[in-house]
């Protein structure tokens, strides 16, 4: 069906990000890099880099008619059907055709990824034939997913069982089937609308973080190029055809080169160190990078890999599979090194659960980040006393309202936080909470596959069909071309893409700012939000000061907008907690009306001590009111976190409001109590 | 023309100068890929964009073409179309208004992006696509009333077929590919939510709406809304000139369009402005430089002044800042100033070096 042809902007007319077009031609390269992940802020030409790839890419040959782009010279890897053409004592005919780019869009069901029965030729031959999916047209490919991040989990599950053997394996609606699947990802994402699986991630060979160009000349070139092309496409693309070609002609003049290069055994000595420096989880990393120098040697026309090609790789290997910022080199003056320092730090993608412990450093400092188990107090206590230098005059609790100035605290050291996530999983979860088990019971969501168990007459009429199909050339039909029976009936399973919602509720009033309480909470709110990150939550932040309560953070999964959010938020004003605790019940609320199978947690971070009202009411006495209204809304649940340190002068506020609540109460303290605790735990029963 | 008469008129609403001229800039360049109107309660933003359908210009279609595909425009042509153009040579024609189609918050991913055609598969055993929403609106407009309300999976949904105007479609069965250019026009009331940086993005335009504090003012939105429940047709008439006009200034304004030039310093004084304001992306330049020389050929003008380039910043800006917390989503006004001061000298200076 229908074949929409795109016309592309031109790959060389793409001004600036360089580092994504060098990670995508190597891909053109070398198909063995296993595809390329653009990761960025929006508007940053990901999508376009990627279209324009298409055109660019070499040709190769395959069995003319083949459904699955058999390579004729590969006999290992041929299908079922041009085995049997063998078989039958057939020659195959070859055919040259580009190398395709097959789109998988995030609506895509799982019948059309993985093939399912031919339902036409079910009806009017009353046998069962395989339809080859998107899987099958990637072979030997290129997957295409803009968005990546926003893919179901059902349908991520498909891809990785396919790319991890390279072959389709197809049991359903009474077919079944194998057929070969070898096709390298590309992707495009923007880390703002959440991250990747850590499995997901790894299948991407290569990954380049993308940036917008600050320079206004380039800007004005990108401007300029792009009203050219919408202006007249067919016009500017003919203009930079001869570029094009040129572009083609090197692809191809460093494919034919690829096979000849050859690494040294020192510099495979060197890309196991500088994967081992970066605590990469496997060995694959290990080897794309000596791909990726081998294929950059290729590209530079050379036959022997050089440093600086390794040095050129580890920035697109690394990236997304280091743990920790890659450590600087000793003793190694290359200017490369600093450069591969200065590289963004890594996401907190970790591999399993197992290894949650060991990776708990915030993103952003990987330089001040202890080792694991974290006990060593210094880096905290440097970074209190300069904070300490730099607000002194914060120090006094109570501020003064004739001037309340604003601090901006930096993020504590996060640390591990099990046992509050437990309650919680008792509080909400029925199952075992992995994302993808929130399967939802009402119409809602979206549709990913079928399933002959029937709850809610959500008739899933494709399903229904293949499976009517086949016995309609013994079923009697009146007038219509498919007689459907009550066996037949499939129903759809849908899925939603969250687990949780918990809404942070963070005091960042002066009285916050005394005793560094507030870098202690960011640590804790940090903390927390990496807990729920990694347990595929989605999560909201509120924030009170001053004489207002704001939504800093709408229901997200992006744990790095809360984390970037987080470091700016401003401290100092008064305490309007009646505010606070409204907004919160309103996001809340709406949440609710949006989402009535998920029960917020509201996680309220304060000392208690409101001292502003809305209203004419006693600050306290509004909070309370307001807090009772949040107790009676039975569908959200609370949680207080109490940043007051014990002491004579303790008011016991916040503990006070959590009755009221009927929260569940905690010190800031506890939490890393907690953690040792259970570390003991851990380390008893392994 | 009859289904128009039941709408209040365009040129009657009262103030809110801003969306209105978000709303016509769109008109006069689907381009501009949309607007979003943010604003509280009751400050008449779905009647604005309703009262728009009946202003809006004439487009050439392919008469029995479900996408509305241009005769002429081989590169936005569904497949159908194209097959169509090389057997004939040329494709039929006629002219129609631009469509607003609607997405309803509760819209079903399947109406949204299309799915298998039930009829047609039980009454023939055959497969076939059956177009939803996305191919309605390609060369139209997509309005979605309370967009911060939409699903998240209908959300994914908008944001993958809007990034590159096509639709692709993988799933029940059918596989199917076809253009989907569309303006988005949404409306929001801020306190019930904020919406996805990425949807956000992906309007052109976005302006914040107030109520109008203006006693007289209020008086007046009160009076013709009476006199417009009254009599609608007879409102309707009272307006029509009114109406009459903009319709023309559309037109006219379109027609100019292509021959609007903009000059290399206006240029390098939006790029100076998306720097300095600290935006992500290019969107934010290309959306600039798009209502900057819209704005010119609505006012009938052939080159972009200093004037539309400021006049195109909040509408394309607004939105795409990044805030910081405790910060209105408003401008830092200031420092927008300096930078539309002191652009002169500074690309001299650029150019000294």
């Amino acid at each position: 069906m229908g074949d929409y042809r795109r016309f592309t902007f031109p790959f060389s007319a793409i001004t600036g990000q360089e580092k994504m077009k060098k990670g995508l031609l190597l891909n053109a390269v070398n198909p063995r890099l296993g595809g390329v992940l653009a990761r960025g802020e929006k508007g940053t030409a990901k999508s376009t880099a990627v279209r324009a790839l298409a055109a660019l890419l070499p040709e190769i040959e395959m069995v003319a008619g083949c459904p699955f782009n058999c390579d004729p010279d590969d006999y290992d890897r041929l299908c079922r059907l041009c085995r049997s053409r063998l078989a039958d004592g057939r020659r195959l005919e070859r055919a040259c055709r580009q190398v395709r780019v097959v789109d998988l869009p995030v609506s895509a069901t799982e019948d059309r990824v993985v093939g399912s029965l031919d339902f036409e030729h079910a009806v009017k031959h009353g046998r069962p034939r395989f339809e080859p999916g998107l899987l099958a047209s990637a072979n030997r490919g290129i997957i295409y997913v803009d968005e990546v991040n926003l893919l179901d989990d059902h349908i991520v599950d498909v891809l990785l069982d396919a790319a991890a053997m390279g072959v389709n394996v197809v049991e359903r609606e009474g077919i079944s089937y194998s057929h070969p699947a070898e096709f390298i990802l590309v992707g495009t994402m923007n880390p703002e609308e959440g991250d990747l699986r850590p499995q997901l991630l790894d299948r991407f060979g290569l990954c380049v973080q993308v940036e917008g160009v600050t320079d206004p000349g380039e800007r004005v070139e990108i401007a300029r190029r792009r009203e050219a092309f919408d202006a007249d496409p067919l016009g500017f693309i003919a203009q930079w055809s001869e570029e094009e070609q040129r572009l083609r002609e090197r692809i191809t003049a460093a494919r034919r080169l690829l096979p000849a290069v050859i690494i040294a055994p020192e510099l495979l000595d060197l890309i196991s160190g500088l994967c081992l420096d970066a605590f990469v989880a496997g060995h694959r990393a290990d080897i794309i990078m000596a791909a990726a120098a081998r294929t950059i040697a290729a590209w530079n026309g050379r036959t022997g890999v050089e440093e600086s090609d390794v040095y050129e790789a580890v920035e697109l290997v690394l990236f997304h599979r280091a743990r920790e910022a890659p450590p600087p080199p000793p003793e190694q003056p290359e200017p490369r090194d600093e450069q591969e320092e200065q590289e963004e730090p890594p996401e907190q993608e970790e591999e399993d659960d197992d290894s949650r412990e060991q990776e708990q450093e915030p993103p952003e400092e990987p330089a001040e980040t202890p080792p694991p188990g974290q006990q060593d107090p210094e880096p905290e206590e440097k970074e209190q006393q300069e904070e300490q230098k730099q607000d002194g005059e914060q120090e006094q609790d109570a501020p003064s309202p004739a001037a309340p100035q604003e601090t901006v605290f930096t993020v504590g050291q996060p640390f591990p936080v099990k046992r509050i996530s437990r309650d919680r999983d008792r509080i909400l979860r029925k199952g075992s909470g992995r994302r993808s088990r929130t399967k939802t019971a009402s119409k809602a969501g979206r549709y990913v596959r079928s399933a002959m168990q029937r709850k809610n007459d959500d008739l899933a009429f494709d399903a229904t069909l293949r499976a009517a199909a086949p016995h309609q050339t013994r079923r009697p039909r009146e007038g219509v071309a498919i007689a459907i029976e009550p066996v037949d009936i499939r129903e759809k399973v849908r899925e939603k893409r969250i687990g949780n919602f918990l809404l942070f509720v963070v005091d960042a009033s002066g009285s916050m700012g005394a005793q560094q309480r507030m870098v202690e909470t960011k640590g804790a709110i940090l903390s927390l939000l990496l807990d729920a990150y990694q347990k595929r939550d989605r999560i909201g932040m509120v924030a009170f000061k001053g004489h207002t309560a704001e939504t800093l953070l709408p229901p997200t999964s992006s744990v790095e907008m809360a984390h970037k959010l987080l470091e700016e938020l401003p401290t100092g004003g008064k305490t309007p907690l009646s505010a606070g605790l409204i907004k919160a019940f309103e996001v809340a609320r709406a949440h609710l009306y949006k989402d009535p199978n998920i029960s917020p947690l509201l996680i309220i971070v304060s000392d208690g001590k409101g001292n502003v009202s809305m209203g004419a009411g006693k600050p306290l006495a509004e909070a309370r009111r307001a807090a009772e209204i949040i107790r009676d809304e039975e569908r959200i649940k609370t949680l207080v976190v109490d940043v007051e340190k014990d002491g004579f002068l303790a008011f016991g506020l916040a503990r006070e409001l959590a009755a009221t609540l009927g929260a569940g109460y905690y010190k800031i303290d506890d939490l890393k109590a907690d953690t040792l605790v259970q570390a003991v735990k851990c380390l008893n029963d392994a | 023309m009859d289904e128009f008469k039941k709408i209040y008129p365009f040129s009657a609403i009262v103030g809110q100068d801003e969306m209105k001229r978000g709303l016509l800039l769109n008109a006069v360049n689907p381009k501009l890929s949309g607007v979003l109107i943010r604003g509280e309660k009751g400050t008449a933003k779905s009647t604005a964009v309703r009262a728009l359908a009946a202003l809006l210009p004439e487009i050439e279609v392919a008469p029995d073409c479900v996408y509305g595909c241009a005769p002429d425009d081989l590169t936005t042509m569904c497949a159908q179309c194209r097959e169509r153009l090389a057997a004939d040579g040329e494709l039929p024609r006629k002219r129609r208004k631009m469509r607003v189609i609607d997405l309803p918050v509760s819209a079903t991913e399947d109406r949204v992006v299309g799915t298998l055609d039930i009829e047609k598969a039980i009454k023939k055993g055959e497969k076939h696509f059956e177009p939803g929403v996305l191919a309605q609106a390609n060369r139209g407009i997509l309005y979605v009333d309370e967009v911060n309300l939409l699903d998240d999976h209908i959300v994914d949904v908008l944001l993958d077929s809007a990034a590159m105007g096509v639709n692709t479609v993988e799933r029940e069965g059918v596989s199917f590919t076809h253009p989907a250019n569309f303006i988005l026009v949404g409306t929001m009331n801020p306190e019930e939510g904020e919406l996805r940086p990425q949807l956000l993005d992906r309007f052109g335009l976005c302006v914040n709406i107030a109520g109008i504090p203006d006693p007289a003012l209020r008086v007046e939105v009160v009076k013709r809304r009476a006199a417009f429940e009254e009599d609608p047709e007879g409102f309707a008439r009272q307006w029509e000139e009114e109406e009459e006009r903009l319709r023309r200034q559309i037109v006219a304004a379109k027609a100019l369009l292509p021959a609007v030039r903009i000059s290399d310093e206006m240029l390098f004084l939006i790029a100076r402005i998306a720097v300095e304001m600290g935006v992500d992306g290019h969107r934010a330049d290309l959306v600039m430089m798009k209502a900057a020389k819209t704005t010119a050929a609505l006012h009938g003008r052939e080159e972009v002044i200093e004037e539309d380039v400021s006049r195109s910043v909040d509408l394309a800006l607004l939105h795409r800042m990044r805030r910081k917390p405790f910060q209105d989503l408003a401008m830092d006004r200031e420092k927008l100033q300096g930078v539309i001061g002191g652009p002169r000298q500074s690309h001299q200076h650029n150019h000294a070096h």
